[in-house]
């Protein structure tokens, strides 16, 4: 036992004079975390305020109906900012601007238009590029464009009704008039009710920060299991043996190298992206939880692949596509669970995402949610670690 | 021509070891292909809809959904998984249409529509398209309604009946729509051909930098000793080191641009200025990969360095995220990298359309990178090869 502490302590001395693992386990996910972040904060993520222009140059009961119930109660919610304009053009030339996401005109004469049943049309201008905003402007025109569509339809219904049964003349406009204001005055027939849910996705800097650390913990640990094979080239691990250490001793030192240089980075990690650019990792039990079986399903894949390897160099490229290929789809760089079809689904055959999704999940909820992210990465740590158990119990039988 | 041959011994040591075929060809192709799928194209939100058991009427509003613009919608089994998709923002935004929305309807019930959206203000925002679905299917649900109120109707499916096959005919008010600017993206691209270029430019530079490694291994094995131990020049072993980046560049583009079109259909723009960004870039890669190979000793310190710089300068240039989304005083600060000059020159040929005459003052800032890097780089190593 006292044998597999002096090894580690002697590698891990190794691993922190050369500075390659520092570089790795700390400076780099670091610097990328910082990098991405301060590029991507510079961007609108889709997540503003919709800026609506209005233009109402009818100024008829149905565009007051309008400007003064319907577009209040949608700025109510401070999701959507109302802007009365007076002009069309210079309307116009705000959305072509990007100031204004999309306006909504309702021309003259509109509201005399509605009243005489008579064919008439609202206008939507949209920024080309915000699409989505454009369309949400548009939803909202078309809303009280199609309750419009209903009182008429209503009264059209009705009067086609009677005139059927009774086979008798077109009703008159008294009756017509009766039979809108009861039509305007009946509910809606669906209503549709907001129900908010939580967030369970990380903000943009916690996820750069945790993506990124993921990511290089998986380069971070074979410092320590691949040192193994570069004892075996070098005939030191021959010496070992030959001393009375036990195979399990040696074994178990580098294992523990790896967990430790696991340990190092990530706690390094994780307090200086809190402290420097304020990433929010959530509650602190729940992340050492996820943040120990990440770096055992890291140490065991590492370790499997280290243990199949012919030689050090071998190993260390086989580590790297591997290392490389979960993180990808693990989602460290971009969200992959968003993406179409068996993509989505695909992104948990990697432990990272489990990590990461661990991790959005105890933004959104208390810390019994990351037993089921926590067993998955146990699973890859045992199956993985297991495997390479196995092998690498007849090393140096060479 | 032992230059040549120089060069040549590089290419093979690096296709030699097949993980480096990995990076070098499988791993941008794999990425071009997975952001295209994921990011290509113009950003659609995405709904989900759950409507087991609400019968036609259910069926007849999911379909109202799935014809509004730019939302892509998603059926899902249950409400409770909804919730979840929505919470992990797989999802941008829920509604539920309840089992039994038909009947309700007909019968002339209230009914609730459930929408479910994240505090985030792009999450809610898309309840207005939910809300404008709706009230177009309510227009016939309220027609259908008030005819049996008044009498004019025996039941709420004749009135219905009714009130669709009057609908057509009757005027209606209606809402038309007009888009005003100049699009910030060209409208020819296809889904993966952006991607394509940007990963194209990021791999090319990441893996010239790691050529560092190899110069570093080139030191320590002693190979650099025996080349001027033969009646080498130092000039031509740096000649050779530097033509053997640039030869792995080159191989590493033709291959990812012609497997690209061909497999993903990526368009890349006029054949004479996509050579010359590729060649100029590749200079400026191989002179950035020597000179930090002279300046470490340690392979791992190297690789550390390398990822650093190649995907720090690939994002800030604008390989990640399109430059044209940037702020203003963010680009100015991107074009500090070669990668943002590549993709200045990648999107004037594929999304304009333009000749290598039109990237010229592209080329010219890249040729200017070389020059200064490969002067640098060549320098350094004569003298950590002389020493």
């Amino acid at each position: 036992m006292r044998a597999a502490w002096l090894i580690c302590a002697k590698d891990l001395k190794a691993r922190l004079r050369d500075r390659s693992a520092i570089l790795i386990g700390i400076v780099v996910p670091l610097g990328l975390a910082f990098i991405f972040n301060s590029i991507f904060s510079g961007i609108s993520g889709g997540s503003d305020v919709i800026s609506l222009g209005v233009v109402n140059a009818d100024h008829g009961v149905v565009s007051q109906q309008f400007t003064g119930a319907i577009l209040p109660a949608v700025g109510r919610s401070g999701l959507i900012a109302i802007h009365p304009e007076a002009g069309l053009t210079q309307a116009r030339a705000l959305a072509a601007k990007g100031t204004l996401s999309a306006v909504i005109v309702i021309p003259a004469g509109f509201s005399a238009r509605v009243q005489a049943g008579q064919p008439a049309s609202m206008q939507v201008i949209g920024n080309v590029d915000a699409p989505v905003s454009t369309e949400v402007a548009r939803s909202i025109a078309e809303s009280f464009a199609a309750d419009l569509n209903r009182i008429r339809l209503s009264v059209a219904t009705v009067a086609a009704g009677t005139a059927q049964s009774a086979g008798s003349a077109p009703l008159p406009p008294a009756r017509i008039q009766a039979l809108a204001a009861a039509a305007a005055a009946a509910a809606a027939p669906v209503a549709v009710n907001d129900v908010s849910a939580q967030t369970k996705e990380l903000n943009q800097k916690s996820f750069f920060a945790a993506g990124m650390a993921v990511f290089f913990l998986f380069f971070t640990v074979q410092f320590g299991v691949t040192s193994l094979l570069e004892e075996r080239n070098e005939g030191t691990l021959a010496r070992l043996l030959a001393a009375p250490i036990s195979r399990a001793s040696i074994l178990g030192a580098k294992l523990l190298t790896s967990f430790l240089l696991g340990v190092i980075s990530m706690t390094v990690l994780v307090v200086a992206t809190t402290l420097l650019f304020g990433a929010t990792w959530g509650n602190p039990l729940g992340v050492a939880v996820l943040v120990v079986v990440a770096i055992l399903a890291a140490t065991g894949i590492m370790a499997l692949i280290a243990a199949v390897a012919r030689n050090a160099e071998q190993a260390a490229n086989w580590q790297s596509v591997v290392a490389v290929i979960l993180g990808l789809l693990g989602g460290t760089f971009f969200p992959v669970s968003q993406a179409p079809g068996v993509l989505s689904r695909l992104t948990f055959v990697a432990p990272q995402a489990w990590f990461l999704r661990g991790l959005g999940d105890l933004r959104g909820g208390s810390i019994s949610v990351v037993w089921v992210p926590a067993l998955a990465m146990l699973g890859f740590a045992a199956v993985a670690g297991g495997l390479a158990l196995t092998r690498l119990r007849h090393l140096g039988e060479v | 021509m032992k230059v040549l041959w120089i060069a040549l011994a590089n290419l093979r040591r690096m296709f030699r070891v097949r993980t480096n075929i990995f990076f070098v060809f499988v791993f941008p192709m794999a990425l071009i292909l997975v952001l295209g799928a994921t990011f290509g194209g113009s950003y659609t939100p995405r709904l989900g809809v759950v409507s087991a058991g609400s019968g036609p009427l259910g069926a007849a509003l999911l379909r109202q959904l799935e014809q509004t613009p730019h939302l892509r919608v998603v059926t899902v089994s249950d409400p409770a998984t909804l919730l979840t998709q929505v919470e992990r923002g797989n999802l941008a935004a829920g509604v539920v249409i309840p089992p039994g929305y038909d009947g309700a309807v007909s019968a002339g019930r209230a009914v609730t529509l459930r929408y479910l959206a994240r505090p985030d203000q792009s999450s809610q925002q898309l309840g207005e398209t939910v809300r404008g679905a709706v009230a177009r299917q309510a227009a016939l649900l309220g027609a259908a309604r008030f005819a049996v109120t008044q009498h004019s109707a025996p039941s709420f499916s004749a009135g219905l009946a009714e009130a669709t096959r009057i609908a057509p005919a009757v005027p209606s008010v209606s809402v038309t729509q007009t888009t005003a600017g100049t699009a910030l993206f060209s409208r020819s691209l296809g889904q993966f051909d952006e991607g394509a270029w940007t990963e194209l430019l990021l791999f090319l530079f990441l893996i010239a930098l790691t050529g560092a490694v190899a110069l570093i291994e080139t030191r320590r094995l002693g190979v650099a000793r025996r080349m001027l131990a033969t009646p080498t020049s130092p000039a031509t072993v740096v000649a050779g080191e530097t033509l053997g980046r640039v030869l792995i560049a080159c191989v590493q583009a033709l291959v990812i641009i012609l497997g690209s079109a061909l497999l993903f259909g990526v368009n890349w723009g006029a054949p004479a200025g996509v050579a010359a960004v590729v060649i100029l870039f590749a200079l400026v890669g191989a002179g950035a990969g020597i000179f930090m190979g002279t300046l470490f000793r340690n392979e791992q310190q190297a690789i550390g360095v390398s990822l650093l710089l190649g995907l720090g300068l690939g994002a800030l240039g604008g390989c990640m995220v399109p430059l044209e989304v940037f702020s203003p005083a963010m680009r100015r600060v991107a074009h500090i990298t070669p990668q943002a000059w590549g993709n200045d020159a990648f999107a004037r040929l594929v999304g304009h359309g333009a000749s290598i005459g039109g990237i010229l003052p592209q080329l010219g800032v890249l040729a200017a990178y070389a020059a200064v890097l490969l002067t640098l780089a060549a320098w350094r190593l004569r003298r950590v090869l002389s020493a």
